[in-house]
């Protein structure tokens, strides 16, 4: 498996520039944290286009949402954590049930603030905005994915919240691959047990695959960065084909990715379906690497997850 | 309080300097941490702790104390240091910072002794602290003070604007707000990103009673306090305007953005000291010797289960 050099929130940030080409009506609005996030490359490219809202969460999606009335295409960027929580009643008021064309980016998203800890890494998001209405829902895990999905929803009118951890991304797609809603991958066919990502989790469920191989498994891997809308139909072949899935997110299993796959397991095929993320706890300050393994997030905990669901499976 | 002679003066400034200096070692080590917040909140934590607070290390639950809200939660460090200065945790524990199972980067409520509040979301503290002074009151609980220590850039927060109305309203006069005025905000000068001006006249207006201070003389801070505690109790609350230089003590850090969060290498750290040392004409050297810090991300964890 080999990883991009350039981090995901680079590309959010130079992506950011090529929009603004594209789109004049797109602005990016920040709440101090434009050089975290990146959105400084176009506040140096758009000076005009780019709004300083201060350390004020709240009144930047409420700002944003009266600009998008506008007839603009508002981008307001902080963390995922405060993007979800801090200024829930804004995304949720003001911009998700009116359906207004507002993008929003979640930097640092899931265990990606590392040190941080528990304020700043968010393990939520996915599960709040998966419940507002009219909110499209995607956790990206690829540099070329990034790019193409941030083009596809200025193509789409209506809100949109996608998350943007801050990590090195395992090399998944072409550099001309084409994000759609509502479309999953499968990158590894196998026939006994499925393994789905979403995000940055997809390239444990790959080295957990090539770990099952080694073992005598045929592992599937499916990568699903479109949460809402997600990809049914291609959810529903695995099941029937596997009859086994094993899920893995940045973010906790309750009401997650996981859930979302297991809405649609349950009313399609059930089928026997393990969840992998974090539990009824936070993610501490530390290091990226050492919060994996502290949450058992790794290849080798996928695969014994799997291996378990097989057993279960045989006995059923 | 008594009257704060030549060698108080100079015992309070050294305590802030080995905030300081601990912070400058432990943040170089876990590679990661707010060094500007901390450097300019240093001299008021010292003040507070060593000679403001009824605090006990030995009883950090004891009804009668007062009680400290780190409000700028990301500044952290100096709070870890200051509580190490105090007795309320040994120095030790200062090596686990940002690791698992140590402190965490933004204080958490029960994690060590003296830390009370859980933060990180900027503009929340000063609610949690009128809560506080609220409860000690209909507890008829009369002696204890509630300290909360702001930013300016939180400032910018609704939420501080909500707390400070309803700290009026109910008249809380046992509650004293303190900005730590350091000018500059994550990424630039507040003046240019979002202006919170007029700072006194905004607190005054809300109802409180605003004292103006230079926030690194040791003298005008301990006056200030004194006064907020004892002689101020008419029915407002307090606030302190402490006016600070961010990164307080290293040249390069002063005023620098780059130093809000920011971690030195190691040969930049010893030259740092190096540096504070000239600055505060102590000497001192780093408990330990300083390491790397580990790094590693998801490519780690996949290479190490496939090899």
């Amino acid at each position: 498996m080999k990883f991009y050099k350039k981090n995901l929130r680079e590309v959010f940030g130079e992506t950011l520039v090529e929009l603004g080409a594209k789109y004049p009506e797109l602005l990016v609005l920040d709440a101090d944290l434009n050089t975290s996030s990146r959105t400084a490359l176009f506040k140096k490219r758009y000076p005009d286009r780019f709004i300083q809202c201060g350390i004020a969460e709240a009144n930047m999606f409420g700002l944003a949402a009266g600009l998008a009335a506008q007839g603009f295409v508002p981008v307001p960027s902080t963390f995922a954590t405060f993007a979800s929580k801090k200024a829930l009643d804004q995304v949720y008021v003001n911009i998700a049930y009116p359906n207004l064309n507002v993008k929003i980016p979640g930097s640092y998203a899931g265990m990606t603030a590392t040190e941080c800890g528990p304020s700043h890494n968010v393990a939520e998001d996915i599960a709040i905005m998966r419940a507002l209405p009219n909110m499209r829902v995607l956790d990206i895990g690829d540099n070329h994915e990034l790019r193409s999905a941030m083009h596809a929803m200025m193509e789409y009118e209506g809100p949109v919240y996608y998350r943007v951890s801050k990590f090195e991304a395992p090399e998944l797609f072409p550099a001309d691959h084409s994000f759609e809603f509502g479309r999953g991958q499968m990158l590894r066919d196998g026939s006994d047990v499925t393994l789905m990502g979403t995000g940055m989790m997809t390239g444990i469920a790959l080295a957990a695959a090539e770990l099952l191989d080694r073992e005598g498994v045929s592992a599937a891997v499916v990568h699903l960065a479109s949460i809402k809308p997600i990809d049914e139909e291609l959810i529903t072949r695995c099941a029937k084909k596997t009859g086994a899935i094993v899920t893995i997110e940045n973010h906790r299993v309750f009401g997650g990715f996981g859930s979302a796959v297991a809405e649609v397991v349950t009313r399609e095929y059930p089928v026997h379906v393990a969840m992998m993320g974090l539990g009824d706890e936070v993610f501490d300050s530390a290091p990226l690497a050492d919060l994996l393994r502290h949450h058992e997030l790794t290849p080798r905990a996928m695969a014994r997850r799997a291996q378990a669901l097989l057993r279960r499976k045989a006995m059923a | 309080m008594k009257h704060l002679t030549d060698e108080d003066v100079q015992t309070l400034e050294t305590r802030a300097y080995t905030i300081r200096k601990l912070c400058l070692e432990f943040i170089t080590n876990a590679g990661w941490g707010h060094l500007g917040g901390s450097f300019s909140e240093a001299d008021i934590l010292a003040c507070l702790y060593h000679r403001v607070l009824q605090v006990d290390p030995q009883q950090p639950d004891a009804p009668t104390r007062d009680i400290f809200v780190l409000s700028k939660a990301h500044a952290s460090p100096a709070l870890y240091a200051t509580l190490v200065t105090r007795g309320f945790i040994p120095v030790e524990r200062l090596a686990g910072y940002c690791r698992l199972g140590g402190l965490d980067g933004h204080t958490q409520r029960g994690q060590c002794p003296g830390i009370e509040y859980s933060g990180g979301s900027l503009g929340t503290g000063l609610s949690f602290a009128a809560g506080t002074a609220l409860g000690l009151r209909l507890k008829d609980n009369f002696q204890s003070r509630v300290v909360c220590l702001l930013g300016d850039g939180e400032c910018n927060e609704g939420q501080i604007w909500e707390a400070a109305m309803s700290a009026a309203h109910y008249r809380l006069d046992n509650l004293i707000a303190v900005v730590d005025y350091n000018k500059v905000i994550a990424k630039g000068k507040i003046s240019d990103l979002m202006p919170i001006e007029p700072l006194r006249e905004k607190f005054a207006s809300f109802g409180w009673t605003v004292l103006e201070i230079d926030g690194h003389d040791m003298r005008e801070i301990c006056s200030a306090f004194y006064r907020a505690k004892y002689l101020e109790m008419n029915g407002r609350p307090v606030v302190v305007i402490a006016h600070t230089v961010k990164g307080r003590g290293v040249p390069e850090f002063e005023f620098n953005y780059h130093w809000h969060t920011h971690a030195p290498r190691a040969s930049q750290a010893e030259a740092f000291l190096v540096a504070l040392n000239r600055q505060t004409g102590q000497s001192g050297v780093f408990n330990g010797p300083l390491r790397e810090p580990r790094d590693g991300g998801l490519q780690v964890v996949v290479e190490e289960a496939l090899s």
